[in-house]
């Protein structure tokens, strides 16, 4: 772990991003509109899957989430430009664990998504209702958006004391 | 500056900033995160369907996310106040706070009038192609948000004076 700390903080991008005084407050800019367009795409197709929104076919919805996971890579780009920039700070931070942890469920969930339910989803009418194991996924897809941005948030509140490397 | 010191030290105000436990402070710094997640989502589920998929598709059930849109500004309008009242003078002094509203503002003007063209005495059911102001309201707004953001954020990084209180002193 201190190996790989110390060869985190080495990097071009801890530099960039501890030495440019502006780099921080950009970096977490971008990260929150990443945010919001992942829950105006993925978080609006949640809530079709619950049944607002009816009237519009879920496989239409579907084509926003292209701008979803191009919100996503900002946000993953720009989360580990902060993780760079003081590793020791995520490492050892439980509220980073938790959304490490929500963000591996996510993905496990848009998974099974994918795997058992998107066929039938895909196939539904603009009235449609979605099948009840769609509308729990999306139920828990929602559930989780929030708890990464929880967690995200209060990471800043549980940092470990000093610097480690 | 004596009317900012009198919100910082208010019941209210010091019990924000100095309760140590995670609901107080941080919990409402989350709800603003959250607040802003469902105000600037909705806004981007419509704007880009304006934008874009509203040749193709109807954008007449997207109205019903605007009730959702209102919860999410009502949950950052009492969260960005009750930050406000823990540390006034931080934003009140604060030029880019200003901007910040300014930003808000004309989002929600911008939206509220694209709204108007795009869902009312439209038949939700049919495909409704925005004209080019439409989609010149779409875009601006989107950038608003963006600038809305991007100000908020640089709030934490730009205060000349955290308290009121210290200057005083």
């Amino acid at each position: 772990m201190q190996a790989l700390m110390n060869w985190i903080v080495n990097t071009p991008a801890s530099y960039f991003v501890t030495t440019w005084q502006w780099a921080w407050p950009i970096c977490e800019s971008l990260h929150f509109i990443g945010l919001t367009l992942m829950a105006g795409t993925v978080g609006v197709f949640d809530l079709r899957l619950l049944g607002l929104a009816k009237g519009i076919r879920p496989v239409a919805m579907h084509g926003l989430l292209r701008l979803g996971v191009a919100g996503f890579g900002i946000s993953v780009l720009t989360g580990l430009l902060f993780i760079s920039g003081a590793p020791d700070q995520y490492f050892y931070n439980s509220a980073f664990h938790v959304k490490a942890v929500c963000l591996a469920l996510m993905g496990i969930n848009v998974v099974l998504f994918y795997r058992l339910q998107f066929s039938a989803v895909a196939a539904m009418g603009p009235h449609d209702d979605a099948p009840l194991p769609a509308r729990v996924m999306g139920a828990v897809s929602l559930v989780l958006l929030i708890a990464v941005m929880c967690a995200g948030r209060l990471i800043t509140f549980y940092r470990p004391p000093g610097i480690i490397y | 500056m004596a009317f900012l010191v009198a919100i910082e030290q208010s019941a209210l105000g010091v019990w924000i900033r100095e309760t140590p436990s995670v609901f107080a402070f941080p919990f409402i710094l989350f709800l603003h995160t959250l607040g802003l997640g469902i105000v600037v989502g909705v806004n981007v589920a419509i704007n880009v369907w304006a934008l874009g998929f509203a040749k193709r598709y109807p954008i007449g059930p997207l109205q019903q996310l605007m009730p959702v849109m209102w919860i999410g500004f009502a949950i950052n309008a009492v969260s960005g106040v009750l930050l406000l009242v823990a540390y006034p003078a931080k934003a009140l002094t604060n030029p880019i706070f200003y901007i910040k509203l300014g930003l808000i503002a004309a989002a929600v003007v911008l939206l509220t009038w694209l709204g108007r063209q795009v869902f009312a005495g439209v038949d939700p059911g049919r495909v409704f192609v925005p004209d080019v102001r439409v989609k010149a309201a779409a875009a601006v707004t989107l950038a608003l948000w963006a600038g809305t953001i991007g100000t908020g954020r640089f709030l934490a990084y730009t205060h000349s004076v955290l308290m009121a209180t210290d200057v005083l002193n």
